[in-house]
């Protein structure tokens, strides 16, 4: 019973954005923090619309898809190669990754900013693309890597006595037995991608690509009064997560877990 | 680096060096102290309360036969959303004239604590850090319930036999057995804390007059508010060194544990 009550207490602030999102602009101002008494889709129109929600999801998913495939390929290639191929320099490298794991973004996001600036990519998708790519990379690697260690020696040689080229091991022996940490992986990194909001902010000053969550922020300070579009806008921003969650929940939890422990 | 030994406002292609300078203006500078104490608050009180709300809940959830992929969900979901989205319904809920927390302390005769949360100085932080509590506990639930899976049950059995009460079994018994996970996730909710932006961006801005600032979101008002680059730049730096040696010492903790743990 307790554990019952906690868990909706929990829960409560998802269920005041459900409801609130779904008033009508009457009940909004009579009671605008109170739970529905009232049905109408009219603030998703609205919050997808005038505030261009509709918009800001495709500018998510065009931040977020591309950035996350990178890292995932890039991961799984590179946690490959520190993992089971001996090359010179290896150990150095190792630490350069585990570097960009320790180094939190704010000592580098004001520089990057003029980087970015005089590579002409600041305000392109291409630009916080690459920048969401690099920050997940050093994880995504370390991550890998661990998946990659557990695998027993006697496998690639094996493969190797039959003939099998370092592509063929790599692509038809080891990745088929880490798919769990690339679909955790590809999880997690989706997730933060998508949920991202410094990297946008600062480095997408203009509207052309702003993702959800930013949209969602200066929506929040353009109207602060219509509480109703505003609730509207973060269901719109919390859905996808929501759903990608609820379906996946096993895997994203246990996702956190292996990155967590292994990490 | 080299941003931090210049006076360089975003536009001038050849900034003036200024060596140390920008260090010794931020020593003397109030409103870094200021900042600074509220991430040391931010830290100590977003590290324990997470991880005794989230080991309490674990432990709760921990025998249970039915329901528990049901808590998990519920937990953790919060970790999950969009920080963003977070600030902005819990925005909400600390209106001040008719958001939920007020009303609620209306409803149990506690009106006289009623305070427009975010708005008042004393109470800022403290609301704003309550929230991102609420959205970290959930991480530290799955975690530690994790952990418990693998502690060994019959030696709760027999310490309860032996007569141990309940607080006694969790400091000698399951408390020493999750001990290397339990490390591991205070350093990644003590990390956590360093960086912290998003939220009290969104729900404060650092306001009301710097009470919620901390030295992230001044490193980041100084840099591309005010544009002052450099000064901003130096800030950030400051922040890693300080976060680092918190990173190392508690790696160290944890393997020196884990391999006691492992029993190797």
């Amino acid at each position: 019973m307790l554990l019952i009550a906690i868990s909706l207490l929990v829960l409560f602030p998802l269920v005041l954005t459900v409801s609130t999102a779904f008033k009508t602009s009457e009940d909004v101002k009579v009671n605008p923090f109170g739970l529905f008494s009232s049905f109408s889709t009219e603030n998703l129109v609205t919050a997808w619309t005038v505030g261009e929600f509709g918009k800001y999801v495709v500018n998510s998913l065009l931040l977020t898809v591309p950035s996350t495939a990178l890292v995932v390929v890039l991961s799984t290639m590179g946690g490959y190669a520190f993992a089971r191929l001996p090359f010179p320099g290896r150990g150095i490298a190792f630490y350069l990754v585990i570097l960009g794991l320790l180094v939190p973004f704010f000592t580098y996001m004001i520089p990057l900013y003029f980087q970015l600036r005089s590579m002409r990519l600041l305000d392109t998708l291409l630009g916080v693309n690459l920048v969401l790519a690099s920050t997940g990379l050093a994880f995504g690697t370390f991550f890998m890597r661990a998946f990659f260690l557990d695998l027993p020696n006697e496998l690639d040689q094996s493969a190797r006595l039959d003939g099998a080229s370092e592509l063929q091991i790599f692509l038809r022996v080891m990745l088929p037995l880490v798919l769990p940490g690339v679909g955790a992986l590809t999880v997690f990194t989706f997730l933060q991608n998508w949920n991202n909001f410094l990297v946008p902010l600062l480095y997408l000053p203009t509207a052309q690509y702003r993702p959800l969550t930013t949209g969602l922020y200066l929506f929040l300070g353009g109207r602060s009064v219509d509480i109703g579009p505003l609730a509207a806008g973060t269901l719109i921003t919390i859905l996808p997560v929501m759903v990608l969650y609820v379906a996946l929940q096993k895997h994203v939890t246990q996702g956190f877990l292996s990155g967590a422990v292994k990490g | 680096m080299y941003y931090v030994f210049v006076d360089f406002d975003g536009l001038d292609p050849s900034p003036p060096w200024v060596g140390f300078s920008n260090f010794t203006e931020l020593a003397a500078d109030p409103d870094v102290w200021a900042a600074f104490k509220n991430n040391v608050i931010w830290i100590v009180g977003g590290t324990i309360s997470p991880l005794v709300l989230g080991l309490g809940l674990a432990l709760l959830v921990w025998k249970l036969e039915r329901g528990s992929v049901w808590y998990r969900m519920a937990f953790f979901l919060p970790y999950v959303l969009p920080p963003v989205a977070i600030g902005v319904v819990w925005s909400w809920i600390y209106e001040p004239s008719r958001g939920w927390l007020n009303r609620a302390l209306e409803a149990v005769g506690l009106g006289s604590w009623t305070t427009g949360w975010l708005g008042n100085p004393s109470t800022a932080l403290y609301a704003v850090l309550g929230t991102a509590i609420w959205a970290a506990m959930g991480f530290v639930f799955v975690i530690i319930l994790a952990a418990l899976r693998n502690v060994n049950a019959d030696l709760v059995d027999a310490s309860r036999l032996d007569g141990a009460n309940a607080a006694q079994r969790l400091r000698y018994v399951i408390l020493p057995q999750i001990m290397p996970v339990f490390i591991m996730v205070a350093t990644l909710t003590l990390i956590g804390g360093f960086s912290v932006f998003d939220i009290i961006f969104v729900m404060t801005g650092g306001g009301p007059a710097g009470a919620t600032d901390v030295l992230g979101t001044y490193a980041y008002k100084s840099a591309f508010q005010l544009n002052r680059i450099s000064y901003g730049t130096t800030l950030a730096l400051i922040i890693t060194v300080m976060a680092v040696p918190f990173a190392i010492v508690m790696n160290r903790l944890q393997r020196k544990l884990s391999l006691q743990g492992m029993g190797a």
